[in-house]
């Protein structure tokens, strides 16, 4: 028998090499008219749109691909769309393949939704110049690739004052992902947001180092209501947080979608993202032929794109009026959380009086403000 | 009536392929069974399948760049469970090779490619072979079980190369995201040619060089003989005087070695820079693919190719035919377990008597399976 | 750390350590009847969710629990067809389970995300929970905890103290003298292997009916692995079993209010803790283990069954 799989397997897999030769042959001949008869790139593109998401784990987590995944629905619904996905996609090698056979299956916009598939997205673009593509929550971008995100910032800011005016014990505890400049940002506007109503708030970080594992999300939760925070607020996927804060008769802040069905006696509001009316704006720039490679789209509150849900029964009126109030400012255009001074967890000041920190600074953050009580790292 | 089992005087010699082919057969009527009531077209799924594994020369080149860090951790487990050694730390061994390969990048990445590249592998291969004398180490000297140890030290491991990059090693130009700088060009394996060959790389070489090293190694030289006869334990191993805690240092170390070089090929052809995202289990499925090639070079080479294709395939079944990502995980579970269960045929022969064999055996006692 | 801290970290401890201590049970009776069963994970995992669905379509969560339970057995189940019928490798067969059985549950699960089961609460037992300090910790909890206090013993006296527990022990050992003895090892290994799935599918079942009271996809969350490195830890011991299982939910819930207490070590140095930890106890109970190995007979006391993963070749 040794020998037999010895010898099949090495038939087979010179056969495969082979093949693979023989076939590479064939295939140059058979790709190249279809590469001609592509769309251009420029012009209005009518027909069917193939439009195609990356997503990086499974859309049914309730969490951040299944917001992505709403907004592709709002797309779907659009006449002459069609728009698929590949769930799950491990970022990495797997990420560029998934993303290669997409643009080689003729998709003509792709839009990849994880900071990890930026160097695949790169990639393949090269390759595919006639393809577009949307990269999400990077930095890089090229002659067909822009990349877009929105500013979950200001939501969070907002629910930050709701976890201040909220607090009794001053203690807010925050159960994170990881120590990416997104969650950072997200931590340090949550903590302007709450000291801005209470300049005794603190807010208590633990990381997980996990997007999504329910139970150990809900454990650091436990952890952080151990040490007397009396609001959860969370940057993770799974609802584990919120169940941990109603167990225990505490209140808790949602992220991704409106999370009150979870903990609906703890539930105070959550920041929600609304992804559709950004994908609804890049389809119909592809169907006018206005769309162009090398931006960086970084919408906010005024577009509509990031909200936060709506308040639960127990927050009172005055501190819902005035969060709204801020929240009818940030809609208008007017975005001043990392506007200076701002000092770091040292007190060192590290935004001037009176400056406004630009995009650049917010997607590089690596330090927290002043009132995070916790490690960076 | 009742079934009745044989055992086959001689393994299946030219029938193995039947039953190969009869256990993949069936393993693929469960999935179009599936497909269908999932309400996907069945035999069209199938055909996906099949086009995106095998139909396309693309997809055999993403099957076989898929194959190789898989090749070569199986390789490296195998090794060690020939010898009854229960390595199944592949996963962290390959990410310390990468953040050998890493350091040595870093370090040196002024060098041309002549002296880089052999650096960085020299580190690679130092440091996972390091990582899995640990727990060998720990074996002879401890009497500690390896299967927790190198569990343990997987986690390890990938907290180790999630220290570095969200730390001491983070590109100052990536914004704070956790990821090393970028390899010079000098330190990225290059593709063999890329029109033709797509993105397939010089890393590939390494796994024509590794298997034939495996098999000479155990078919040609003394110490491999002397691990295969460790195969029978280590009281057989000592009382025959073989020298087992050499042995033993010996696979965990080559072992260690091979996961790490898969991790320094990963780290430098793919993404060239150390991230995070580069650990994506190889490490485990190596694991699979060494038992059910039955620990053998070619079987794992050809194994290792299958299941990358399969995953490949699958991928393509997802986008075209938007099936959720779980439905590939079912097939890949239903496809190993229906071929492991055939396996059984290559060394069985079942025929329908009512009686027993004729031929009178010390305590012929035979196995009864409901008809 | 103040006392009420120290006292919630213990509490929060034995919550930690209970699935991981049933589903390391459950591999302990496995492995002791000689089959090693890599699937625990994917028990754990699909039985989270059939318990979860039986919960939340009755309302009952001990119907769940049953269900959850019998979820693990009936998949478990396939890992014994596989191994013992077509005498597959234990290694496959138990990874592919794991593949096959995350699959299954997400596949099957998604529709349900997001909604909430009734499921176990936390009660204080009369009297006994108003001990100072053992009352805060052990007895304010959910009766699947109750219920993982008694697991231990009940696993310890079924495999040592009753005659289907020698023959349990005799298949996994020396399936030979088991037939010689007319026992029949093949019904005895599956019989092992349906019931170690069952103790791992409480496992999986108290994490969706006690711990999060509501399912999503990866809920098992690694548990089922640590589950099967402990069973190595606990040699193959039940009593060794609970040590093991508080050990890992302790140092993760410690590393949790360490970093909530405000901490300024890196977290992937925290997360190595219970890692390392489990290394470091293991490098001194087996030096403990050799000492005594050389001071008298007792060396069998740390070493995995005789013929664990071998597989009983069937005579023909």
């Amino acid at each position: 028998m040794k020998k037999l799989l010895r010898s099949v397997g090495a038939c087979a897999l010179s056969l495969a090499l082979g093949l693979t030769l023989v076939l590479t042959g064939c295939e140059k001949a058979a790709e190249k008219p279809a590469e001609k008869a592509a769309p251009a790139a420029e012009g209005p593109k009518t027909g069917e749109l193939k439009v195609g998401f990356v997503y990086t784990s499974p859309v049914g987590d309730a969490g951040y691909s299944w917001a992505h995944d709403q907004g592709r629905m709002a797309i779907e619904a659009l006449p002459d769309v069609k728009a698929s996905i590949v769930e799950a996609v491990k970022e990495g090698a797997d990420a560029e393949r998934v993303i290669e056979n997409m643009a080689r299956s003729g998709y003509d916009l792709i839009f990849t939704t994880s900071f990890g598939f930026m160097d695949p997205t790169m990639k393949v673009a090269k390759d595919f110049p006639k393809v577009k593509f949307m990269h999400c929550s990077g930095f890089k971008a090229g002659e067909n690739v822009s990349n877009y995100f929105g500013r979950i910032y200001q939501a969070r800011y907002l629910t930050g004052m709701v976890a201040g005016s909220m607090t009794k014990s001053n203690i807010i505890g925050y159960v994170a992902a990881f120590p990416i400049p997104e969650v950072i940002r997200g931590i340090n506007a949550f903590t302007l947001g709450a000291r801005s109503v209470n300049p005794k708030a603190q807010v208590r970080v633990v990381w997980t180092k996990t997007w999504f594992d329910p139970a150990l999300e809900k454990d650091a939760a436990i952890s952080l209501l151990d040490v007397n925070a009396d609001v959860i607020a969370q940057h993770q996927d799974s609802p584990g947080p919120q169940e941990a804060a109603q167990q225990r008769g505490k209140y808790s802040i949602g992220y991704n979608s409106d999370m009150a069905k979870f903990a609906p006696k703890a539930h105070l509001t959550s920041a929600v993202w609304n992804w559709a009316p950004l994908y609804e704006a890049i389809v119909k720039e592809v169907r006018e032929g206005k769309w162009t490679g090398n931006r960086s789209i970084w919408w906010g509150m005024d577009k509509g794109i990031v909200d936060i849900a709506p308040f639960g029964p127990m927050v009172p009126k005055a501190v819902a009026d005035k969060v709204l109030a801020k929240k009818a400012e940030l809609v208008k255009g007017e975005d001043k959380i990392f506007v200076g001074p701002i000092k770091d967890q040292g007190g060192k000041i590290k935004i001037a009086d009176g400056v406004k920190a630009e995009d650049k600074e917010l997607l590089g953050m690596t330090w927290f403000v002043e009132g995070v009580v916790g490690s960076v790292q | 009536m009742l079934l009745t089992l044989h055992k086959r005087e001689e393994a299946l010699g030219r029938g193995a392929p039947v039953v190969y082919l009869c256990a993949l057969a069936l393993s693929l009527c469960v999935c179009a069974l599936m497909l269908a009531l999932a309400g996907k077209p069945a035999l069209g799924g199938l055909a996906v399948l099949f086009r995106g594994a095998f139909g396309q020369t693309h997809a055999l080149l993403d099957a076989l760049l898929k194959a190789i860090p898989i090749f070569l951790c199986s390789l490296g487990v195998a090794l060690s469970f020939r010898m009854q050694i229960w390595n199944i730390g592949a996963e962290g061994q390959f990410a310390l090779g990468a953040v050998g390969a890493t350091w040595a990048a870093l370090t040196f990445g002024g060098q041309p490619a002549v002296v880089l590249m052999p650096l960085m592998l020299l580190s690679a291969l130092i440091l996972g072979a390091l990582w899995g004398l640990i727990p060998a180490w720990l074996r002879l000297r401890l009497g500690v079980n390896e299967i927790i140890s190198s569990l343990m030290l997987n986690y390890v491991g990938i907290l180790v190369l999630e220290y570095l990059v969200f730390g001491a090693w983070k590109d100052p130009l990536s914004f704070g995201f956790p990821m090393s700088p970028e390899f010079p060009p000098a330190a990225q394996l290059s593709r063999i040619w890329p029109g033709v060959l797509g993105k397939l790389h010089w890393g590939l070489l390494a796994c024509p060089l590794a298997g034939v090293a495996y098999s000479v190694f155990l078919n040609r030289t003394r110490l491999g003989f002397e691990l295969a006869a460790c195969g029978e334990g280590e009281r057989v191993a000592r009382y025959a005087r073989l020298p087992y805690g050499f042995l033993v240092l010996l696979v965990m170390g080559l072992g260690g070695a091979l996961a790490g070089l898969a991790g320094s090929i990963e780290t430098s052809a793919t993404l060239g820079r150390l991230q995070p995202t580069l650990m994506v289990g190889y490490g485990y499925t190596a694991i699979v693919v060494a038992w059910l090639a039955r620990l053998k070079p070619w079987p794992i080479a050809f194994t290792a190719f299958l299941l990358a294709a399969l995953r490949v395939g699958v991928e393509a079944m997802q986008l075209e035919l938007q099936i959720p990502a779980a439905f590939g995980q079912i097939m890949e579970g239903a496809i190993l377990l229906c071929v492991l269960a055939g396996q059984f045929f290559l060394t069985y022969s079942v025929s329908l008597k009512r009686a027993r064999p004729a031929a009178p055996k010390a305590s012929p006692q035979p196995e009864e399976a409901q008809a | 750390m103040s006392p009420e801290l120290i006292i919630a970290l213990l509490a929060a401890t034995v919550q930690a350590g209970t699935p991981i201590l049933y589903a390391t049970l459950g591999e302990i009776i496995s492995e002791r009847a000689g089959v090693l069963n890599l699937g625990v994970e994917g028990i754990m995992a699909l039985s989270s969710f059939a318990g979860f669905m039986a919960c939340h379509l009755t309302g009952s969560a001990w119907l769940g629990l049953a269900v959850g339970g019998l979820a693990g057995a009936l998949l478990a189940g396939l890992h014994g067809v596989v191994c013992q019928v077509f005498l597959g490798n234990q290694v496959v067969s138990g990874l592919a389970l794991t593949i096959f059985g995350v699959g299954l549950c997400n596949f099957l699960g998604t529709p349900y995300i997001g909604q909430s089961t009734d499921g176990f609460h936390q009660f204080a037992v009369p009297l006994l929970a108003d001990i100072p300090l053992l009352g805060a910790i052990f007895f304010r909890q959910d009766a699947l905890v109750y219920l993982s206090y008694l697991a231990p013993v009940a696993v310890w006296f079924l495999l040592w103290r009753t005659s289907f527990g020698l023959g349990l022990r005799a298949a996994g050992e020396m399936p030979d003298a088991a037939s010689a003895a007319g026992r029949n090892p093949q019904r005895l290994r599956f019989s092992g292997v349906l019931l170690g799935g069952l103790l791992c599918g409480l496992g999986g079942a108290y994490l969706s009916l006690a711990h999060t009271h509501l399912w999503t996809t990866g809920l098992s969350g690694g548990r089922g692995w640590v589950a099967v490195a402990l069973v190595i830890f606990a040699f193959w011991r039940p009593g060794r079993a609970v040590a093991g299982a508080y050990l890992f939910g302790g140092v993760m819930a410690f590393q949790l209010r360490l970093q909530a207490s405000g901490t300024n070590v890196p977290s992937s140095l925290l997360l190595m803790l219970p890692y390392v930890l489990t290394i470091v106890v293991l490098v001194f109970s087996a030096a403990r283990a050799r000492s005594a190995r050389k001071n008298g007979p007792t060396a069998r006391n740390s070493a995995a069954p005789a013929a664990l993963g071998v597989n009983i070749e069937p005579v023909g």
